[in-house]
């Protein structure tokens, strides 16, 4: 009997010690390099550990670059002749430098007409892909400069003198971008509208583009009264305003996408707008609950701070990243805004960010501007990284067939890695495997998928059973019909235990 | 006439929703066993309708399993809805014991569970376009003992239509009311458990000096 039990337990030690060698080998495999733990999402929105996309790999401040120290940097832009501009907020310029991070030349003085034109507090900056133009919002001078490579200003974008812009509200220009047709669009912190939007020949075109009020139960009471309140009553409610969105990009489709840095909101966080203004987002995919940023818990919601994003940056193959001011974190989505990555966090070692403020991205880089560190972190994306973005890109180009075996090395680094089984599954299904394909979209809680897995697979049993089928019902009808004769002849009888109603 | 064995007064009432209670009453049948067991397969209604359903049509969270929330939707709620309607008819001068509103009232859920089990088992074979099949089914289920149910409560208390619908409210009403006392009275006893506990934890440590 003691035999027994002390082998029995020596087992259960030894399958203990197992599980325990190998959950520490994988967490080595997974968070060696990383300051923080790399985690996602599954399905059900909770935080799984995951593998990172990206890894820190260097980390640039202004005396290394050669150009003395940035002051407060506030934003970053990569253009089409692959220089980084650099808007230095504290020192008044805007710094030049290759992707390798090495110092070009500054740009502090511009001339406009003869005079000289300096710069105030720069919050952004933007490089026009089809005519060289650069853009600088000079936000505490209230303009945007408009000039060539060489300083010399050709427009200046100042507060636009029309009924629609309330003349009270102050112009401080945040950020600014330009779509292929030469309109220009500026986000303004002081205005909730959209972002203000001029012509190629700086004409005040109007507002591009506003965010949604979130339906809170106080705008559903408000909606209420104002149905029976007077002028007078409603005049002093509080008005439903939206937040406006902070920052944008806009990719080589001519599609901008905005994202709205705001603890209280949840709507828009994250916007891709066609050239009309509207969101564009709700009409994709299928099984996809969109959020941005972290999913906020549950349970102990009020002690976890929510994310708030500030920059958004489209890569080259339309990946959308998101960077959280709060947390210093930077989401990478496909161009599906299926969750890809979550890199960073906050702190001081490599990786993670104290103020992170403005991202952009080359390649397969990633960089990330501290404003507070004063300081470039750039990133590389990793071998993981490589094959989830490969398979992605087959995925979301419809090439089911070529995508399978980079999904099922995905699933190889990271068993959690939910977009895997989904891609799995819908190679599968147009292989016409569909029980298989059942299994996968099972396992990752696809149900609308695996609602088409299980027609495929149906229609599939029953072409291959349909003779069966007819024989089994051919035979119950026939038996039946040679019951019912017998009955009726009284060949066979069947004795009622009970002589009740029934 | 009318002799039947408690089995077949349950079909009996099921297909002659108006007078099968009448005839349950007159001829003081119906069976206590009957009626649990069909409480019994409320709740495995329940389960199978959170747990068995077609992937593609309901799936619920399935990191934790606590077979409390089940219990509670089926056996707690009916035991209260008996409750309840019983102290409710004491105030009308209904003729229902506890007992006879218990078997009434399980006897007219048997649509409803049957219905939603045989929603559970075709969601296996349906797609989503055919889904309006099992919804037809679970809805005149669910109508069918709405039915019943109002006809039991008719024939239990004796009452007029209006009065029993009425009652009905009032019963929804006071089952609130008991469900909010409960949750009150469940969440006072923990926080005297702990009193007492972290009381016999104090004295444990003392006396261990």
């Amino acid at each position: 009997m003691g035999d027994n039990m002390s082998g029995l337990s020596k087992k259960l030690v030894s399958i203990m010690t197992a599980a325990v060698i190998s959950g520490s080998l994988l967490t080595v495999q997974t968070s060696a390099i990383e300051a923080y733990n790399p985690y996602s999402y599954d399905n059900w929105g909770d935080p799984v550990s995951s593998q990172v996309g990206y890894t820190a790999e260097k980390f640039v401040d202004g005396i290394t670059m050669g150009c003395g120290s940035f002051v407060e940097p506030a934003d970053l832009y990569i253009s089409y002749d692959n220089l980084m501009y650099i808007a230095d907020r504290g020192n008044n310029r805007i710094v030049i430098a290759d992707l390798d991070l090495n110092y070009i030349r500054e740009m502090k003085e511009f001339s406009y007409g003869g005079e000289t034109l300096t710069l105030n507090r720069p919050l952004g900056v933007f490089v026009d892909q089809y005519t060289g133009f650069i853009y600088i919002c000079d936000t505490d001078n209230s303009r945007v400069l408009k000039c060539d490579t060489e300083g010399n200003v050709d427009r200046i974008f100042e507060k636009p003198v029309n009924e629609l812009y309330e003349q009270e509200l102050t112009f401080n220009p945040n950020k600014v971008c330009v779509d292929k047709a030469g309109n220009v669009y500026i986000v303004i912190r002081s205005i909730t509208r959209g972002a203000v939007m001029y012509d190629k020949d700086g004409e005040f075109l109007g507002f591009f583009g506003a965010n949604a009020v979130e339906q809170t139960a106080e705008v559903l009471s408000n909606a209420f009264w104002n149905l029976i309140s007077t002028e007078d009553q409603r005049a002093r409610t509080r008005r439903n305003i939206p937040v406006g969105f902070t920052n944008f990009d806009i990719d080589d489709d001519g599609f901008i996408y905005t994202v709205t840095d705001s603890q209280e909101t949840s709507t828009d966080l994250l916007k891709k707008l066609n050239p009309r203004g509207n969101n564009i987002i709700d009409s994709l995919g299928v099984d996809n609950e969109f959020f941005f940023g972290d999913i906020p818990p549950t349970y102990w919601s009020i002690y976890a701070k929510r994310s708030s994003l500030t920059d958004i940056d489209i890569g080259p193959n339309g990946e959308i990243n998101i960077l959280d001011f709060q947390h210093g974190r930077i989401f990478q989505y496909d161009k599906e805004l299926w969750l890809l990555f979550i890199m960073g966090g906050s702190g001081e070692q490599l990786g993670t960010f104290r103020s992170a403020t403005a991202i952009e991205s080359y390649d397969d880089k990633l960089y990330v501007l501290d404003s507070r560190k004063n300081s470039i972190t750039v990133f590389e994306r990793t071998v993981f990284g490589d094959i989830v973005t490969e398979a992605s890109n087959y995925y979301n180009e419809g090439l089911y067939a070529e995508s399978l075996e980079p999904w099922r090395n995905v699933l190889k680094y990271d068993g959690n890695y939910v977009r895997a089984y989904i891609g799995i599954g819908n190679a599968l299904y147009n292989n016409f495997q569909y029980e298989e394909a059942m299994e996968y979209f099972r396992i990752s809680l696809s149900q609308g998928y695996y609602a088409r897995a299980f027609e495929g697979f149906r229609d599939q049993w029953l072409k291959k059973n349909f003779n069966n089928i007819l024989f089994v019902i051919i035979g119950i009808i026939v038996i039946w019909i040679t019951l019912r004769i017998l009955f009726k002849k009284g060949i066979i009888k069947i004795i009622r235990p009970n002589k009740g109603r029934f | 006439m009318m002799d039947l064995t408690q089995g077949q007064f349950v079909k009996h009432v099921l297909t002659h929703p108006f007078e099968g209670y009448e005839d349950l009453r007159w001829k003081k049948s119906g069976s206590m066993a009957i009626a649990w067991g069909i409480v019994f397969l409320l709740f495995v209604q329940q389960f199978a309708y959170s747990r068995f359903y077609g992937f593609q049509y309901y799936v619920e969270y399935e990191k934790i399993f606590n077979i409390m929330p089940y219990l509670i939707r089926s056996v707690i709620l009916f035991l209260t809805w008996v409750v309840a309607n019983w102290a409710m008819c004491t105030l009308f001068d209904g003729e229902g014991t506890m007992k006879r509103i218990f078997i009434n009232s399980a006897y007219a859920l048997i649509p409803y569970i049957l219905s939603y089990l045989i929603g559970t088992f075709i969601s296996h074979f349906l797609v989503m376009d055919e889904f309006v099949f099992i919804e037809l089914i679970q809805i005149a289920g669910t109508c069918w003992t709405f039915v019943l149910m109002i006809s039991a409560m008719k024939a239990v208390h004796q009452f007029s239509f209006i009065k029993t619908i009425v009652l009905i409210a009032l019963t929804i009403v006071a089952m609130i009311a008991i469900l909010f006392l409960l949750v009150l009275l469940l969440t006072l006893f923990q926080q005297i458990l702990i009193f007492i506990l972290s009381v016999y934890t104090e004295l444990s440590y003392r006396l261990r000096v």
